[in-house]
């Protein structure tokens, strides 16, 4: 028995009017959908801009442990911090990109918005850090 | 320039985050400046790393403005995929500079 192939919509590959006004990068990876309300957009925009700034936090960090006197981080636990924050950092900078992504192709096919992931994973990274500093604190 | 409509000031927010985050990459290249005396000319590699991104941020931000507006105005924007995977790399590119550099002091 011979299935009949699912329907192409037209907007999925062929270029339509209003699409010839975005650039290729953005028809590439936001195909399909409808435009969304601009400011939602610009809302994901600044979202994405907050992760940034929490990932720079994070990179500062863990330029700055190292300027740290050695009485109260010793050297090879000062370096593990220091990349922890570093990948940390690098992480949520990736993550945010792939959200703003998610969300923006969510919203282009007015789904559900995706979970948050970044969170947790911020929440226990950022709470191992907080914790190892207060332990190397508290034994000196 | 069309004047947009949007009472939630949307443009000037995104135009004002974007601004916020020129300034904590400037911050960023300034901490690095901590390991200039101990580690020399190498160090410069990752501050203009981090100065060039800011540099570009502030070079687009009337662009980003206008952009803005007239989308806001038009009922369409065009999202800025570009600029977002760029800011993106560029952290990942100091975070991973960073990482090589420590190891190599």
């Amino acid at each position: 028995m011979r299935v009949s192939p699912l329907p192409q919509f037209a907007s999925d590959s062929v270029p339509q009017p209003r699409d010839v006004t975005r650039g290729r990068l953005a028809r590439k990876l936001l195909p399909g959908g409808t435009e969304p309300d601009p400011r939602f957009t610009l809302a994901n925009e600044r979202t994405f801009l907050a992760w940034i700034r929490t990932s720079l936090a994070f990179l500062a960090g863990g330029i700055a442990i190292e300027a740290f006197a050695n009485e109260i981080f010793l050297g090879p636990i000062r370096e593990g911090l220091s990349t922890l924050m570093l990948l940390l950092g690098m992480s949520i900078s990736a993550g945010a990109a792939v959200r703003w992504l998610s969300v923006e192709r969510s919203m282009r096919d007015k789904a559900p918005l995706p979970l948050p992931l970044i969170v947790p994973v911020l929440g226990l990274g950022g709470a191992l850090a907080a914790a190892t500093i207060v332990f190397l604190i508290l034994q000196n | 320039m069309s004047t947009h409509s949007d009472p939630g000031l949307q443009p000037e927010r995104t135009v004002m985050a974007w601004g916020r985050t020129l300034l904590a990459l400037v911050t960023v290249s300034t901490i690095y400046l901590r390991w200039l005396p101990a580690h020399g000319l190498p160090v410069l590699a990752l501050i203009s790393t981090a100065a060039t991104a800011a540099t570009c941020i502030s070079a687009t931000q009337n662009k980003r403005y206008r952009r803005g507006s007239q989308g806001v105005y038009a009922e369409q924007i065009r999202a800025d995929v570009r600029g977002i995977f760029a800011l993106s790399a560029a952290v990942l590119l100091l975070g991973a500079f960073s990482m090589i550099a420590r190891l190599t002091f």
